[in-house]
């Protein structure tokens, strides 16, 4: 019996094991539920404005990368226990942050915005004072500000936590949450998808997206600002953008 | 074809390679778990007191803490710290592996203590060393008698293994999340990850019932055993 199942478990093991990637590969880790910034395509690849962009600085620091879903709250702990080596996934370069992981420079302005469903007259003044409850991603700065400014501003809505911003669209497509939180972007690409509309910004401060890396490797910092910039300044971050519609 | 039946034709392999790594996770998990549950339940029943205070605690500990708990732990924690560069769904696998062990001891050793403990002695007289008893007249009897309750723990490891989407384990559930973040089709998808857990489960529980029916002696009846 032992011997039957002994070759079929060393294989089992070869299989789950042959997913790790070479040693020199880059990994990067990216929020696979953050379209269009991140997601994973029809055939199953990682895909998406971030991807792409990170994958066009590897060629051209000429190291090789692969890009892997993690689940966005343990992200950082990806990353700082090695399971990664660069976060290129949407994140908001927020004081926090910085103190766990080193940015690059910005590359993208993000507004905050509020989502409620298309037949809604709900105004921002009732969300914030007639005890509403408003949908937001757990680990996101928009999920701590808006917590901190209800403490501050004395508002009574009820903060939902939710692990990706479409489950909370789809949430409120149920009923359950009146209104839900989220950056700009994702907000477009539900807007094309689902029966919803943008309120419009909540007085939440514009942020700037960045790569992170681990604050040991100054040297990737580097080359990642270096391979940003250039791109930056090239045509192909113009195409990047339209592709991904992120200025519409 | 309405929206939602292309995105679930389009996604359709890439989720059934989330199928297949849900299986490999399963599988691996109750591999680990049948070797370690019947160390466990064995050092259990016949082991001295340490030892048996040892591994009381390894199962204390293994069915006291969530999964969810556990696959952090181990993830983030206790693999990185030891240097072991394992990914999310070998994790997965081994940490899932370790908490059926726990259950699965006190399945094998319930059926271990179900048997006479005459037999134990008539292996002895008949000169049979401890573990020669223990491996050819014990084990044998006990993990026939432990199958049903074992296809049991079966499914229940299958449930628990959507757990590994939050280490990121390519497994059915973060892919079917991953296609409704992209699309929208939040209802169908997750339906189609029940078919696709509920048709492992099937096969799985479809396989151990096989093989209690092989497995069965003739003329020896489960009953009639004092």
């Amino acid at each position: 019996m032992i011997r039957k199942i002994l070759p079929f478990l060393l294989a089992v093991l070869l299989l789950a094991g042959g997913e790790v990637p070479a040693a020199d590969t880059l990994v990067n880790g990216i929020d696979a539920n953050f379209p269009p910034f991140a997601f994973v395509d029809k055939t199953g690849t990682p895909s998406g404005f971030d991807v792409e962009a990170m994958t066009l600085i590897a060629r051209d620091l000429g190291v090789a990368i692969s890009h892997q879903p993690i689940e966005w709250d343990g992200i950082i702990t990806s990353l700082l226990t090695k399971k990664i080596d660069v976060i290129a996934s949407g994140m908001s370069i927020t004081p926090t942050r910085a103190q766990q992981v080193s940015f690059t420079i910005p590359y993208w302005v993000i507004k905050q915005v509020m989502v409620v469903k298309k037949d809604s007259s709900l105004t921002l003044d009732e969300l914030q004072n007639s005890k509403k409850t408003i949908g937001v991603q757990q680990g996101t700065p928009e999920a701590k500000w808006l917590k901190e400014e209800a403490a501050a501003k004395g508002y009574n809505f009820t903060l939902r936590y939710y692990n990706s911003s479409p489950l909370a669209v789809e949430d409120l497509l149920n009923g359950r949450i009146d209104a839900a939180a989220m950056n700009d972007a994702p907000a477009k690409d539900a807007l094309a998808r689902k029966e919803v509309q943008i309120l419009g910004p909540y007085g939440m401060p514009d942020e700037e997206f960045g790569y992170a890396v681990r604050k040991e490797d100054r040297e990737l910092l580097d080359k990642v600002n270096a391979g940003l910039r250039e791109l930056m300044a090239s045509p192909e971050w113009q195409t990047l953008i339209n592709k991904y519609e992120l200025k519409k | 074809m309405p929206t939602s039946l292309a995105v679930i034709a389009d996604s359709l392999p890439y989720l059934l390679a989330g199928t297949l790594n849900t299986a490999l996770i399963v599988s691996l998990a109750m591999l680990v778990g049948l070797v370690l549950g019947v160390v466990i339940a064995v050092g259990l029943v016949y082991g001295r007191r340490p030892v048996r205070f040892l591994l009381g605690l390894y199962v204390w500990f293994f069915r006291g803490v969530p999964v969810l708990a556990l696959l952090f732990l181990f993830y983030f924690g206790l693999f990185t710290w030891l240097g072991l560069s394992v990914n999310a769904l070998l994790s997965a696998a081994l940490v899932l592996g370790m908490t059926t062990g726990a259950y699965q001891a006190n399945i094998f050793r319930g059926a271990i203590l179900a048997l006479p403990h005459g037999q134990f002695r008539a292996a002895s007289a008949l000169g049979m060393s401890d573990l020669q008893a223990i491996r050819s007249i014990i084990l044998p009897q006990a993990l026939r008698l432990s199958l049903p309750a074992w296809s049991n723990e079966y499914s229940i490891v299958l449930k628990d293994s959507a757990l590994a989407f939050v280490i990121g384990a390519p497994e059915i559930m973060a892919r079917t999340q991953f296609v409704a973040s992209r699309t929208y089709q939040h209802l169908p998808l997750y339906l189609t990850a029940g078919l696709l857990y509920f048709l492992l489960t099937w096969l799985g529980l479809a396989t151990l019932k096989h093989l209690e029916k092989k497995l069965r002696i003739p003329g020896y009846s489960q009953h009639g055993s004092q």
